[in-house]
């Protein structure tokens, strides 16, 4: 069997101040997967995604990058993975193309290797008249795509990203499909989180939605939104809301 | 399987380069402050008081000051750099740059003390500049010079990461400098010498760690000592490696850092 691209075997989060955030999640996404992680707030993704990428401190569990312990190995394992955040951690002071050159520092990319790879995302997300500007005086969807260049400049082989087209228009979010779709046919493996229902249905081939801490549904896109009323309607059943309720609101 | 990884020299210069850049943003903030600090406790303290006090040990009052003034600047500079650096990117959260990057925790930690030393250093030659000006910078030995300015601004960079990781307030991150760091180097010996002190305040001075630090610099700008070179050289390097350790675990286990 090759080795998956991630694999988290019963995952447990503790935070310190005593808040179960992940119960027990164990999932397996193979190499070149478009996988979806769908739940509700507070169900327990952005925990699970921080915990693969080293952002929190797993309580138990094992987390596997291609093979590599995402704890004991950690930085082999981080050399795997980018990361999209949801929010917007990023020095506000510093311009686009700052903020990417350093992450490629950080992944150990020479400047050659660096300027190369900005260039061409500065130009792929349309950043090239904006990437000497301040984050802070960006607008919104901008300072999304300097967090996905960021996310991007180590041509990551797993790709994480947690809700990445929040609050973004139109323009960028097909940008951003058409670029996804693109390098997952090259073989990138992609983890997304969403809670727009059509983004995930369009894009990923295998889904899981969590709730409470737990994995409550997983299987591929045709098993669960090939039911009456789609993924909505499985999303809605899994997490344990009324499907015709809230439908008919 | 991956290839394991040597040190990371790029991202380790990145560091560096990074809070270099920030430096450059705000040089009022970062060397100007201090520098003009530094030029008023010249001019008042060893201007225009020295100007009426006898020499110490052969040494104009202005020189032998000049030390401790150096001293007060690189211990403020080594702790604001790392305890606001660490500080504020846990509270924008851009240091989860750092998290999710292929860096060991040690080279992290050597990352941000590469900065605290140099932006001490830059403090520190404005300084002997100015000293200069007034013509009272001597070098009775470079090597220990360097010893004093690279081992204090290594023990303050720690200190201020411990604090940076500690401080969940801007309040928290300023009360170590107002109720521990200005009045320990204040009676630390900058001004005075340890035979001026009344009985009591010998032995309190004996046992503020500052007390070494002014001592060691100033031995090794004028060759004035007052306690053996060896017990501060010592007493350094022990503080130096127990705050490794402390710095080292904070990182390791992720407090502060890590939710």
């Amino acid at each position: 069997m090759p080795t998956p691209a991630l694999s988290v075997s019963h995952l447990r989060k503790v935070y310190r101040s005593g808040t179960v955030a992940v119960e027990d999640i164990s999932l397996v996404i193979p190499e070149g997967e478009f996988f979806g992680f769908l739940g509700p707030n507070g169900a327990g993704k952005s925990t699970t995604i921080h915990c693969v990428t080293g952002v929190a401190e797993p309580t138990s569990g094992k987390i596997e990058i291609f093979g590599v312990d995402a704890v004991k190995n950690y930085r082999e394992a981080r050399r795997l993975v980018g990361l999209c955040p949801q929010e917007f951690n990023v020095d506000p002071f510093a311009n686009a193309r700052q903020i990417v050159d350093w992450m490629g520092g950080y992944f150990g990319m020479g400047a050659k290797q660096r300027k190369e790879r900005i260039d061409y995302l500065m130009e792929r997300f349309d950043l090239i008249p904006h990437q000497k500007k301040a984050f802070r005086e960006l607008s919104g969807g901008l300072k999304r795509r300097v967090v996905l260049a960021r996310a991007l400049i180590n041509d990551p082989k797993l790709i994480i990203l947690d809700e990445p087209t929040a609050g973004v228009d139109v323009e960028l979010r097909r940008i951003l499909w058409r670029y996804l779709q693109e390098i997952n046919k090259d073989g990138r493996t992609i983890l997304l989180t969403s809670h727009y229902l059509e983004e995930v249905e369009r894009l990923c081939r295998h889904i899981a939605i969590v709730a409470k801490g737990r994995i409550v549904r997983e299987g591929t896109k045709d098993e669960i939104a090939g039911i009456p009323g789609g993924l909505e309607a499985a999303y809605l059943t899994a997490t344990g809301a009324e499907p015709d309720h809230v439908a008919g609101e | 399987m991956t290839k394991p990884m040597g040190v990371n020299w790029i991202g380790l210069y990145t560091m560096i380069r990074r809070e270099a850049q920030r430096m450059a943003r705000i040089p009022i903030q970062a060397f100007v402050a201090p520098w003009i600090s530094a030029l008023l406790f010249i001019f008042i303290f060893g201007y225009i008081v020295g100007g009426r006090i006898a020499t110490i040990g052969g040494h104009k009052y202005l020189e032998f000051v000049l030390p401790g003034i150096l001293m007060m600047n690189i211990v403020n500079a080594a702790f604001i750099q790392s305890s606001t650096a660490i500080y504020f990117s846990r509270f924008i959260k851009f240091v989860e740059e750092l998290l999710v990057s292929p860096l060991s925790y040690v080279e992290m930690i050597f990352g941000a003390l590469s900065v605290v030393v140099l932006r001490s250093t830059v403090t520190g030659i404005g300084i002997l500049f100015m000293g200069m000006a007034f013509g009272v910078t001597h070098m009775h030995s470079w090597p220990m010079f360097v010893f004093w300015v690279v081992s204090v601004s290594t023990i303050f960079g720690l200190l201020g990461l411990i604090v940076g990781l500690w401080s969940k307030s801007f309040e928290q991150l300023n009360m170590p400098v107002v109720f521990f760091l200005t009045p320990l180097s204040m009676v630390g010996g900058v001004f005075n010498t340890l035979s001026m002190l009344p009985g009591w305040l010998k032995y309190l001075a004996l046992a503020n760690p500052f007390f070494y630090f002014i001592n060691g610099i100033r031995g090794a700008m004028i060759g004035f000592d007052e306690a053996p070179p060896e017990l501060g050289v010592g007493l350094t390097l022990a503080l130096m490696a127990s705050l490794s350790v402390v710095v080292w675990r904070m990182y390791a286990t992720g407090y502060g850092l890590r939710e």
